[in-house]
């Protein structure tokens, strides 16, 4: 479990000297390849990315040490520079302080070790079947149990422990992965945990327990907004006999990071991390603005081709992003999960101040302990795996 | 099944069956003619199409490939509700995903449309020495539920344009085109325009 991944810079993956890959180490494919990233910048444009550099240096202080201070005091400018791109030798750190991972890392020393080195997991033979299905075309995923394999199969096997309810569910490994190109597997593992337990924002373990009641809240959700905010293109939809569960699910599921650009991606794991999921409905909607006049027109298998694969100037967070932002959902998203819980009857755990995991980083002895595993006692009061 | 113009008529596919048996593998090899070794686990569904003559007839399949894993079995439905067609993927190396398929089975069943035509496709044939079902069982097993059966491999191609040819034959046998506005298997109307294949994943 050492730190394979130091947060300033890529490793030189294996790669092939055949293989040509994009800046994001994928390999390239023929055709498609998003070229307008990974040709040389120029020097104009390279003095500013430092210059953009040294600020971020500067706002986050040695280690991270300043940032929290800095985002109390002035959290809009923090959102503006996010939503423009944290710097990419910035990313895996920025990400860990923003998600709330960091102080979970802290908090539990040594628990992670715990996890992969001693616990089992009932789903470990489903985690070796899709390690090598999980970024196939990345290099750092691609060789057969080398470091890309291990620390993927590391970081899910300690979640299937650490949450026996969730365990692995297909669609996770996607998620570790992307963040395992900005850091360790440890610091992967806690960012995970962020999310999914809720640190910051609403958790979203929902996503994957039985039923996926999250990803039904939200395709509902998802559903309501396009007519609201495209009512041409959702009555077409429901033509057509589309519906959001065909297209938006993996969306959801993977929050962008299955068959999205890498580009596009990160940024949009950017605000994501920082703003919350409302950003995915942002950009989800963005896609279906921007390419509005075209899907329009097309009946249901070139519309489902069409919402699978879209263009590449669709693609470029540059020109998406501001769109996504333009387009205002916080407040109906609320009204609708409200209304979906009515309908639904039950309620899924809320947004920060009431979830357990906040306020066991609030109160710093209330660590947060991993499920208790088979071999801890039902009524050991002293789990072994703390402290 | 629908019919639009020249004897062409569309069906909805589904393909069911645990992780990893080789839904998207079959998939795309009947509709590319490819394989590759390292497919990336399908989240959510994909869908595909390609078309298939039979005789005189063409049968246009609109295929939606499934997440396998039972945790996303609450998606599942809206993919084989109204299908003419479902294909049930198991691993021959692997006695569980066997079972996994005799329980979609089961749920075509109790669910499913009783006009669908189910098949059951024991994949990954080429690995004959780590085979842990045997033909025979799974023979016995299809013919007791009315299931057409075959043994495939992706890999290989070995039977996989049959296994669809195979349903497209009996699709066009329980609704022969001369019935045109007879029956709507698929649960949109056919589209005018045909491609030869189209996919997107
Ligand atoms: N040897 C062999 N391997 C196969 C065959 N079919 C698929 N595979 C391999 O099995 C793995 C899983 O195949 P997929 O087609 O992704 O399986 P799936 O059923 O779509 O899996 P999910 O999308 O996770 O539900 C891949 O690595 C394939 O290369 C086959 O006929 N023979
Ligand atoms: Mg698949």
């Amino acid at each position: 479990m050492e730190k394979k991944r130091a947060n300033d810079e890529f490793e030189p993956g294996p790669i092939l000297p055949s293989q040509s890959v994009d800046r994001f180490e994928f390999i390239k494919q023929e055709q498609n390849s998003s070229e307008g990233l990974s040709t040389s910048r120029s020097a104009n444009e390279h003095e500013r990315e430092e210059r953009r550099i040294r600020k971020w240096r500067k706002i986050i202080g040695v280690g991270g040490s300043d940032w929290k201070q800095y985002v109390r005091r002035k959290p809009h400018v923090v959102k503006k520079l996010i939503r423009k791109g944290i710097p990419d030798c910035l990313r895996g750190l920025v990400w860990q302080l923003i998600s709330g991972s960091r102080d979970l890392l802290l908090m539990n020393p040594g628990v992670y070790e715990q996890l992969v080195i001693y616990e089992t997991s009932a789903s470990e033979l489903d985690i070796i079947r899709d390690i090598s299905r999980t970024f196939p075309s990345h290099v750092f995923f691609q060789q057969r149990h080398g470091p890309g394999q291990r620390s993927l199969y590391n970081v899910l096997k300690a979640y299937s422990v650490y949450d026996r309810d969730v365990g692995y569910v297909q669609g996770m490994g996607f998620l570790a992965g992307l963040l395992l190109l900005y850091m360790s597997e440890e610091d992967a593992f806690w960012l995970l945990v962020a999310l999914l337990k809720g640190a910051v924002h609403a958790p979203m373990e929902g996503l994957y327990l039985a039923g996926l009641p999250l990803v039904q809240q939200y395709l509902f959700q998802f559903e309501q907004l396009v007519k609201e905010h495209s009512p041409k293109l959702g009555q077409h939809f429901s033509e057509e006999m589309i519906n959001p569960s065909m297209y938006a699910s993996q969306w959801f599921i993977t929050l962008f990071s299955y068959s999205f650009p890498f580009p596009l991606a990160l940024r949009i794991w950017d605000v994501f991390l920082f703003e919350g999921v409302k950003v995915v409905f942002k950009v989800g909607l963005a896609l279906l603005k921007f390419c509005h006049d075209d899907l329009i027109k097309l009946p249901f298998e070139k519309l489902i081709h069409a919402l699978r694969n879209f263009p590449e100037d669709a693609m470029n967070p540059d020109t998406l992003l501001p769109l996504a932002f333009s387009v205002k959902v916080s407040k109906r998203l609320e009204e609708l999960q409200q209304e979906y819980e009515k309908r639904n009857g039950g309620t899924l755990p809320k947004a920060g101040s009431t979830n357990r995991l906040l306020q066991a980083i609030k109160h710093k002895e209330l660590s947060i302990k991993p499920e208790r595993s088979n071999c801890v006692q039902k009524d050991d009061p002293s789990p072994r795996i703390l402290h | 099944m629908a019919t639009s113009g020249n004897n062409i008529k569309s069906a909805k596919l589904v393909l069911l069956g645990d992780a990893g048996t080789g839904k998207s593998s079959l998939v795309l090899r009947f509709v590319k003619g490819q394989f590759v070794e390292f497919q990336e686990s399908t989240i959510g569904a994909a869908f595909f199409s390609q078309t298939l003559a039979v005789n005189d007839q063409t049968v246009k399949f609109e295929i939606w490939d499934t997440a396998g894993q039972e945790r996303y079995h609450s998606l599942a439905p809206m993919y084989y509700r109204g299908a003419a067609a479902a294909v049930i993927v198991y691993d021959i190396t692997n006695w569980a995903t066997f079972m996994r398929a005799r329980k979609w089975v089961q749920e075509l069943q109790a669910q499913g449309s009783p006009s669908t035509i189910m098949a059951l496709a024991g994949n990954k044939a080429d690995l004959l020495e780590a085979r842990q079902v045997s033909a025979e069982e799974a023979q016995t097993y299809a013919q007791e539920n009315g299931l057409f059966f075959m043994e495939t491999s992706a890999k290989t191609a070995s039977n996989v344009n049959d296994i669809f040819y195979q349903i497209a034959k009996r699709l066009l046998q329980s609704h022969p085109v001369q019935n045109p506005q007879g029956m709507i298997l698929s649960d949109r109307p056919a589209q005018r325009v045909v491609s030869t294949t189209s996919c997107c994943s």
